[in-house]
């Protein structure tokens, strides 16, 4: 019998680390909604502006605020090199060209990164240190308290941006049905590269705080962070601005119940099981289109 | 108002349009009939710019708008209803007559339009807060021509507005053609209900293979070689 105190922990951890996984998932979600492709090298954008950052801490003394400041800029910075090289040029070409090189770009950059930070393990400055705050029983870290808030920020700037504004207007048309966002007016040039940087932006917010919570930074961050936002991404629904909200904070729940019960291991056999179900029992995710769907509008992209 | 002169277009070696030649006249309906394959959803697609033809030169009252930008040649006064309607299935209908008016920047007219498009549409009134893919197929064939009308085109172009609507829903959208005419608008329509569009039309052009094989009123053609020609094409 398991006290239902710690259940209430492990679950207030899971939400915590899930709110960073939303946003990441949210990142992905921008781009495939707008070009229907999945940019393997998110993460290894945000792993650039994250080295660059780190590179800076430790040569320039950076601290927290400049850190993630340079995390964002440089991780926008790779997002529309990302877009200009693998996307832009191939776009209305099968998905399997752009997979590809997005890939190659994905190992160009980790390269880069480490060329920077040859060290394995590289420090990473914290946002704020400091004793958890106890609810109760309860406790949580103020870095965790931070990313939650911080991440709902996103969100909802987000979907503001979304629903009142112009660009928004744009991105969604284009999300919607692409053959005619071009007979309204949509520059789908424009709002293609302006949607990854701000997919890049906000992954680089998430990368910053995810990776200040952590206190260092490693080489294996860009895969992790692709893995994460795709696992978030395909839970809740390919396109879905609310599914991958709720996909991120269902995987980290599910991963910090995991890692109690079954450690480390356990936690990501589980995350990877779950994905492989999600694909099999209901490959649109818990709101989305199914794949099949997304190729069919992919097809009428001109 | 418009005037096309020995357009080609293609895709890879194909050439869908071997130099095509027309014109559609400002304030008249111009239709334009031919079989499956000849070509005419490509010379739409190159009209709005979303296909770069080739060759030749496309001129909206004498500027010439071919090999620019899709955006541009919206903002040069030209609105697409595009073939299959394609609608914005997960936008609320309001939301899609708003996405018409994108490049505009006048809300305050913008929200006008919507309510006099409202007032000539009120089935779309009536499902304004519907996502735009629940409608039926002659909801979404008006809310598509109300979203083309939202730019306040000088020139609109119709491709196909009766593609697999009832025949009930067919005449009102021929009636909505009318009634656009009467209010100004020029129009430049692909059909393959060749009896509807004559009905319409006050000049109409043949399409075969890439080519315009017949321009002419519709009083110049017998109404059965028409049909024969629209959807056999040419006995050779």
């Amino acid at each position: 019998m398991t006290p239902l105190i710690d259940v209430v922990q492990v679950s207030i951890d899971g939400v915590m680390t899930g709110s960073g996984y939303a946003l990441l998932a949210l990142g992905f979600t921008l781009m495939f909604g707008v070009m229907r492709r999945l940019n393997l090298s998110f993460g290894a954008a945000l792993m650039l502006g994250a080295y660059a950052a780190g590179w800076l801490h430790l040569h320039a003394g950076f601290g927290a605020l400049a850190v993630a400041a340079t995390t964002v800029v440089v991780a926008t910075l790779a997002g529309v090199y990302i877009e200009r090289l693998c996307f832009a040029p191939l776009r209305g070409r099968d998905a399997i060209a752009s997979l590809v090189s997005s890939f190659a770009v994905w190992m160009q950059l980790e390269e880069l990164a480490t060329l920077m930070l040859p060290r394995h393990t590289n420090a990473f400055p914290a946002l704020m240190d400091g004793d958890p705050f106890l609810f109760g029983p309860f406790h949580v870290r103020p870095d965790q308290i931070v990313m939650l808030v911080i991440a709902v920020a996103l969100m909802l700037l987000v979907w503001l941006t979304l629903h009142r504004t112009r660009a928004g207007l744009a991105l969604r048309v284009l999300a919607d049905q692409p053959g005619a966002a071009l007979a309204v007016g949509i520059d789908i040039r424009s709002t293609a590269l302006m949607t990854f940087a701000a997919a890049s932006a906000l992954g680089g917010i998430a990368a910053f705080l995810i990776l200040a919570g952590d206190r260092q930074v490693t080489p294996m961050f860009g895969m992790w962070a692709t893995t994460k936002g795709l696992i978030a991404m395909m839970l809740g629904g390919l396109g879905s601005i609310p599914g991958a909200v709720v996909g991120g904070l269902a995987l980290g729940l599910i991963e910090a119940h995991a890692q109690w019960r079954l450690g480390p291991q356990g936690r990501d056999l589980l995350a990877y099981a779950l994905l492989f179900l999600c694909l099999v029992w209901r490959p649109g995710g818990l709101f989305g289109q199914t794949l099949a769907d997304t190729e069919a509008t992919a097809r009428a992209r001109l | 108002m418009l005037e096309i002169a020995d357009i080609v277009t293609g895709y890879g070696k194909i050439e869908a349009l071997k130099g095509v030649t027309l014109s559609a006249a400002e304030g008249r309906i111009t239709c334009l009939l031919g079989p499956n394959g000849a070509g005419k959803t490509t010379l739409m697609y190159s009209i709005a710019g979303i296909l770069r033809p080739r060759r030749g030169s496309i001129r909206l009252k004498g500027e010439e708008i071919a090999g620019r930008a899709p955006d541009r040649i919206v903002a040069s006064g030209v609105a697409l209803v595009p073939e299959n309607r394609l609608v914005f299935p997960q936008m609320s209908v309001r939301e899609n007559l708003q996405a018409g008016a994108y490049l505009r920047r006048d809300t305050a007219e913008i929200a006008r339009d919507v309510e006099k498009l409202f007032d000539r549409f009120p089935r779309l009134r009536e499902r304004a807060a519907q996502q735009a893919g629940t409608l039926s197929g002659g909801e979404q064939q008006m809310l598509a021509v109300a979203r083309a009308l939202m730019s306040r085109p000088r020139l609109l172009l119709m491709d196909e507005p009766s593609l697999g609507l009832a025949p009930l829903i067919v005449e009102e959208i021929f009636r909505i053609v009318a009634e656009l005419h009467r209010d100004g608008t020029t129009i430049f329509l692909v059909e393959q209900n060749a009896h509807m569009a004559l009905k319409v039309a006050h000049h109409f052009y043949l399409m075969e293979q890439g080519k315009v094989s017949f321009g002419g009123t519709p009083g110049q053609l017998a109404e059965d070689e028409v049909i024969q020609r629209a959807y056999l094409g040419t006995r050779r």
